[in-house]
């Protein structure tokens, strides 16, 4: 793509996400939505292959839904109480309809069914912003609702949770495995953030840090596959090392920081007397740790003088970059004793 | 405290910038400078309750020799695991020995920790290493099972628990095992009140394990390479019994009637498991039941809650940790021999390694419970008090004693003694390395029938 172009379209993507964080008019929000998605379609398709383009096609059908039914609950709102502020999005049908579209829009159960197959058309750094960047304006606005009601956020919630780790069982994609994940995080984000809003946040903050690191891991061995992750023993060895690490902290094993937002979680659904619904999140959680283990097994616990489980590839002298994702990593792995320290910043 | 962990934190780094040459001899040598340092712990005052506290960490006459026992087991995994990673690249015998010193660093913190989510995640980060341990070096295909099985067998038992002591933190405000047996407890609804109680026990109960979910032992003990197998064996299904006997103090008063099953249980799985040995063909399988088998009468023990009983468990807990860790290292050396585990393909080495034999018989006697030694101490101390909580006991704990000489006699006699298979052409003599290494662990094991003070725990 042009370089004029696409720093065009990626300007607009964080324009659109700064728009909608900068407003209090639901229009202005919608807008910054709209430009989001509108600038994010073209990235996705650039490949000119059919499943990208089947794959833009299919985020555009849902957003646009999203979007649509979005404009019309905020309409409705400003019909029935007069107010456009979403800051004053009473508790109302309306309330919930706008949440309904802010899920499909980032993808939670049950309205999640684009997400594996969207993913799965785009290549690794589309995919990371479609799992990253594109969550954060949605997120934003459920945050702004305020919401009191705990019910619907507490379904979707637990619904996400279970949904991210059965439907990744028998996937050897690892774009779907990505989105499954993506859709169980996000899970536990919904399911907290009617109690305490600034936990959705810390959640949402380190699960950027670990899927970036993530993403970042296959990235530099252009993985896409359980079997082509065989190879990193071969291309860079260091990965073998830290990725199984990264995948174990996204399933939320102490002691890496995945366990961090987990156990607040856990532990402020204690304080809402919710403990059997905090005993489903978190045994739920175990199905995600199924095939973040399989996916270990395959890149590291299996390596030579095992019998390899893929065809070895040439060993070519690549430049690599990897500062970012260095930090990123690192942070993944390291954080958990750092928990007091972020606690106390939380109210922010 | 700090004494012990800071130098086993920093052999992690010394393990990565030692030459090659000189790896195993320093970390051996270093680690053993720490354990016999960790020696200092059985000095402490016994009636003063905890010692060397800082404000995390504390040591008290239950965890004590637990402490010790990972200290001391270090340098034994080291000694054990040198044979077969000699032929790997470097950095992967680097890897494995940070993986064993890493999984060190957690279990001193897990048993000194004074607090119990602290000793939740100490409990809970001991898996990775463990994991990694088996699934990397295991030597079979079913090794990755194995590892399944153990990470989500013990997962499954302790998220629930984790949810229990976020509620008892809640109700109480602390989780400070100083202050814990002395808050007023109350929970309002029996029913919940039961299920807490079922949270609070479930993970410690797989660890251990009991009797029915005991299926992730055999698969993890056979597939781990030897280290493993020590480590599992001898520390980490401690892990299970001292963390049940720091959490039921406060788990009173319904315990009386709710633990009825799992001891029940846990007597019958002494039988079962037993029994199971007797058919076994394979070496390690037999071990890791006999493993079972033993922990299934310090499950029942804890869980009845007397002092003897509590005693004669902790006992158990550290004579078994030395003989089973010296069982799995003798079967180790016939299986760097003959690479097989089956017994049948090594029999009669009483003629072919007669030293090997020596070791052989000691460690036999130690695991069928042979009076003078420790094991016995602990075995007849917990037979003693589940009489006295209910005569019948003693027909499951009578027969339990019986077939564990069976299946121990059974082990010795088909490795030692019969003739010589037609298949064995060479067989290598035992290394200095490996009688060292069973010495380290029969020697300590026969000491402390002079002094077993150091193992009763509270009742010294």
């Amino acid at each position: 793509m042009a370089p004029p172009i696409y720093s065009a379209l990626i300007i607009s993507l964080g324009l659109g996400t700064t728009m909608t964080f900068a407003s209090t008019h639901w229009y202005l929000a919608w807008m910054g939505i709209e430009i989001n998605t509108l600038a994010i379609i073209p990235l996705m398709s650039q490949n000119h292959i059919p499943r990208a383009t089947e794959a833009s096609t299919k985020y555009f059908f849902a957003q646009a839904t999203a979007s649509a039914t979005l404009l019309f609950a905020s309409i409705s709102n400003a019909f029935l109480t007069g107010e456009w502020d979403i800051l004053q999005t009473p508790n109302t049908l309306t309330s919930s309809l706008i949440t309904l579209a802010l899920a499909m829009k980032i993808g939670l159960a049950p309205l999640h069914s684009w997400m594996p197959e969207v993913m799965q058309g785009l290549s690794l750094l589309n995919g990371l912003i479609l799992s990253t960047w594109q969550k954060l304006a949605p997120l934003y606005l459920i945050y702004q609702i305020q919401p009191t009601n705990s019910n619907i956020f507490i379904i979707l919630g637990l619904l996400s949770i279970i949904v991210g780790g059965w439907g990744g069982f028998n996937q050897v994609q690892l774009r779907k495995i990505l989105a499954y994940s993506s859709i169980a995080h996000l899970g536990w984000m919904i399911l907290i953030i009617s109690f305490s809003p600034p936990l959705a946040l810390l959640t949402i903050l380190i699960y950027l840090l670990m899927t970036f690191s993530l993403f970042s891991s296959f990235m530099l061995t252009r993985a896409t596959h359980i079997n082509s992750l065989a190879t990193t023993w071969a291309k860079i060895p260091i990965l073998t090392m830290s990725t199984p690490l990264i995948l174990l902290s996204l399933g939320g094993l102490p002691p890496l920081t995945g366990f961090m937002p987990k156990w607040l979680i856990l532990q402020e659904l204690t304080k809402q007397d919710l403990a059997p619904i905090a005993t489903l999140a978190a045994l739920s959680s175990l199905f995600s740790l199924y095939f973040y283990l399989r996916l270990s097994y395959a890149m590291t616990l299996t390596m030579p003088p095992n019998n390899p489980a893929g065809t070895l590839p040439w060993r070519l002298n690549q430049q690599h970059n990897t500062t970012l994702m260095a930090l990123t990593t690192t942070s993944t792995i390291c954080l958990l004793p750092v928990t007091p320290a972020i606690t106390a910043l939380l109210p922010l | 405290m700090l004494k012990i962990l800071l130098p086993s934190i920093l052999l992690l780094p010394s393990t990565w910038l030692i030459s090659p040459k000189y790896l195993w001899t320093t970390t051996l040598s270093y680690s053993l400078l720490i354990a016999s340092a960790s020696l200092m712990w059985l000095a402490a005052p016994a009636e003063t309750g905890w010692s060397f506290l800082n404000c995390l960490m504390a040591s008290d006459p239950i965890s004590t020799p637990l402490l010790v026992l990972t200290c001391w087991l270090l340098p034994l995994m080291i000694l054990a695991s040198q044979n077969h990673l000699m032929l790997e690249p470097t950095n992967r015998q680097r890897t494995f020995i940070s993986l064993l010193i890493s999984l060190q660093i957690f279990l001193i913190l897990a048993f000194s920790a004074t607090e119990l989510i602290m000793f939740y995640i100490m409990f809970e980060a001991t898996l990775i290493p463990t994991l990694i341990i088996i699934t990397r070096w295991g030597n079979q295909m079913e090794r990755l099972n194995a590892g399944t099985y153990f990470l989500f067998y013990t997962l499954a038992g302790s998220l629930p628990l984790l949810i229990a002591l976020l509620l008892l933190q809640n109700s109480t405000g602390t989780l400070s095992f100083f202050t814990i047996p002395y808050l007023p407890l109350t929970c309002s609804d029996p029913w919940a009140h039961k299920i807490w109680w079922t949270a609070c026990l479930l993970a410690f109960l797989v660890k251990m394990p009991l009797y029915g979910a005991h299926l992730w032992l055999p698969k993890a003990h056979v597939e781990a390479p030897i280290a493993g197998s020590m480590v599992l064996a001898a520390v980490l299904l401690k892990l299970g019994g001292y963390g049940m006997m720091r959490i039921l103090i406060i788990l009173d008063p319904i315990s009386k009637e709710l633990s009825y099953p799992f001891i029940i249980l846990a007597l019958w799985g002494v039988i079962m498991t037993g029994s199971i040995c007797l058919r076994q063909t394979d070496l390690k399988a037999l071990i890791a039941y006999s493993s079972v088998s033993h922990m299934g009468l310090v499950a029942a023990a804890i869980l009845i809650q007397t002092p003897w009983a509590f005693t004669g468990a902790l006992i158990l807990m550290i004579a078994h940790g030395l003989t089973s860790s010296a069982l799995f290292c003798l079967a180790n050396t016939n299986y760097e021999r003959t690479h097989s585990r089956t017994m049948l393909l090594a029999r009669g080495l009483q003629t072919l390694l007669p030293l090997t034999a020596v070791w052989w018989f000691i460690a036999t006697l130690a695991n069928l419970a042979l009076p003078p030694l420790p094991n016995l101490m602990g075995e007849l101390m917990i037979i003693t008090s589940l009489f006295k909580w209910s005569m019948w006991t003693l027909i499951l704990t009578g027969l339990g004693t019986l077939i564990t000489a069976g299946y121990s006699l059974y082990m010795f006699l088909t490795t030692q003694h019969g003739p010589i298979p037609n298949h064995l052409i060479s067989i290598n003599p035992p290394h200095s390395r490996e009688h060292l290494l069973l010495t380290l662990h029969l020697l300590p094991l026969l000491l402390l029938i002079l002094k077993p003070e150091l193992l009763w725990g509270w009742s010294a």
